[in-house]
């Protein structure tokens, strides 16, 4: 959220203290239950405790691949799902013929939770990071297709007659007219499949992988070590937010560049 | 007409181009036979699956689960909406908490859920009302916030008292975008039950078939439980959206 800019910075702090305080409260609350020796040390692990198994992932290299494994998997898979997702929705809102093709399979696939589709890739793909990217792909190939298919049947007809009187060739017309109006509903779109792509990468990492946040969480589980499922927890929706964010951050700033 | 005709043609080719191919692979030996399962096999196991009940038990299971987790996570969405709608102050302490725990994707929560609660039907229950709170809480408090002015100026004049004011002018106004909340915890419910149930392989559900089936490497029960996952979830969302009409039919633009 940006910040009132009218604010003094003596009202900023105050309000974002009071935006803190809330979460301040409920750790506190967590550690004093943890080392009030109600739960065992290793059933409601104190924060102090979990900083230093975070600080111990991280400075014995552990948390790193865990985490680039992740981060790669969902990168190759969001770019191969969005980049088909996208020329997929354009080609179906652009030509009649594409969306009476595709169109009908189209809206019945993607009625099913992406998830449930993950015992079938295990079976083509077996549990390799090929799997997983599928995976990726799909979450996120259904929400950016259906943003540009409606970003761009959403133009104005006056716009799309208009580059047909003037003649205008394909490449111009798609850069030029289709791609400036419709960037915004199409990062929006892509936005969401980034979110359900890292909720799917989770969800297939817990399930079956040999590295990635996920298995490290999973593992944390088989061993009992909650202290690394609740470091992973935490990495994992730091991870989510700041994916989010800077992808709001985008769209804000490729707004801005659009309305000037 | 003959449009149409062309129409429907073309949207059966694509269909039929992918189970062609698929038959196609399914007979390039028995190797290609261990994914790629004939079309028949698929069919049959449907037919078998359908006789046996076994369909009937895992959906059934699946079903009551996400409803169960629907009605509890919703009902505890709507009234913490209701009340951070109406309260700043508990704005102010909700909504940061709400806003910092929904960064973790749902099933994120799921090793450690395991480890505090067990993997029984109540750790899943926990996790996918959960999934159901976030949509119903957030559209719940902004229904109560995008309250019309004119509309509280009323209850201002009529001297209503604060449960008054809720009850004839909040709660209604709210309520297309608490139905709005509750339809997108329903889509979510369900998909959290396939995922819980993928990972927690305890008891009935169309998650633990596949699962099970995926391990017994049965790529057409797989299939069966894709289709039915997906042809409940649109069912559950068709049917929703028309008690919605139903239900908030008074109003203008309830269809919507």
């Amino acid at each position: 959220m940006p910040m009132p800019s009218h604010g003094s910075a003596r009202s900023r702090l105050t309000s974002a203290a009071i935006r803190i305080a809330p979460i301040a409260g409920i750790l506190l609350l967590w550690e004093i239950a943890a080392l009030s020796g109600i739960w065992p040390r290793q059933v409601l692990v104190p924060l102090e405790q979990i900083g230093a198994t975070l600080l111990a992932l991280a400075s014995d290299g552990e948390l790193e691949r865990h985490l680039s494994a992740s981060l790669y998997r969902l990168a190759s898979g969001f770019c191969i799902g969005s980049v088909i997702g996208v020329a997929t929705g354009a080609a179906m809102a652009l030509s009649r013929n594409v969306h009476r093709l595709l169109w009908p399979t189209f809206t019945c696939v993607r009625q099913v939770p992406v998830i449930a589709f993950i015992p079938l890739l295990i079976l083509f793909f077996d549990v390799e990071d090929s799997f997983k990217i599928v995976i990726v792909a799909m979450a996120s190939f259904f929400p950016s297709a259906l943003a540009t298919h409606d970003a761009v049947r959403d133009i104005p007809e006056s716009h799309r007659e208009v580059a047909r009187l003037y003649r205008m060739p394909l490449a111009p017309f798609l850069v030029r007219l289709i791609l400036p109006a419709t960037v915004p509903q199409v990062l929006t779109g892509l936005r969401l499949g980034l979110t359900r792509g890292w909720l799917s990468l989770v969800a297939a990492e817990l399930l079956a992988a040999d590295s990635g946040l996920g298995q490290m969480m999973e593992m944390g589980r088989q061993l009992f070590q909650i202290d690394v499922v609740l470091a992973g927890v935490f990495v994992t929706g730091l991870v989510g937010f700041l994916l989010d964010n800077s992808m709001v951050r985008i769209e804000r700033h490729l707004g801005r560049w659009r309305t000037a | 007409m003959n449009r149409r005709v062309a129409s429907f043609a073309l949207a059966l080719a694509f269909p039929a181009l992918v189970l062609g191919w698929w038959e196609w692979e399914s007979r390039q030996g028995s190797g290609h036979a261990y994914a790629f399962a004939p079309l028949g096999q698929i069919a049959r196991s449907f037919a078998e699956m359908i006789a046996d009940g076994r369909l009937a038990l895992h959906a059934g299971a699946s079903l009551q689960r996400a409803l169960t987790a629907l009605l509890i996570g919703g009902s505890i969405g709507i009234v913490a909406g209701v009340a951070t709608g109406l309260s700043r102050v508990l704005d102010r302490t909700a909504s940061p908490l709400i806003t910092t725990m929904r960064q973790v994707p749902i099933l994120g929560w799921l090793p450690l859920v395991a480890l505090w609660f067990g993997n029984g039907d109540g750790a899943k229950l926990l996790l996918v009302s959960l999934s159901a709170f976030y949509p119903t809480v957030l559209n719940t408090q902004k229904g109560m916030q995008a309250i019309e002015e004119r509309y509280a100026e009323v209850g201002r004049l009529y001297g209503f008292t604060r449960l008054q004011s809720l009850r004839l002018i909040a709660w209604p106004s709210a309520l297309p975008l608490i139905f709005t909340g509750v339809s997108q915890a329903l889509a979510f419910a369900w998909i959290a039950t396939i995922g819980v149930e993928l990972l927690f392989s305890a008891s009935a559900g169309l998650g633990t078939e596949m699962m099970a089936a995926q391990v017994a490497a049965r790529t057409d029960v797989v299939l069966v439980c894709v289709a039915c996952v997906g042809v409940m979830g649109f069912a559950l969302n068709q049917l929703f959206a028309l008690l919605r009409i139903r239900l908030l039919h008074w109003l203008p633009a309830a269809g919507k």
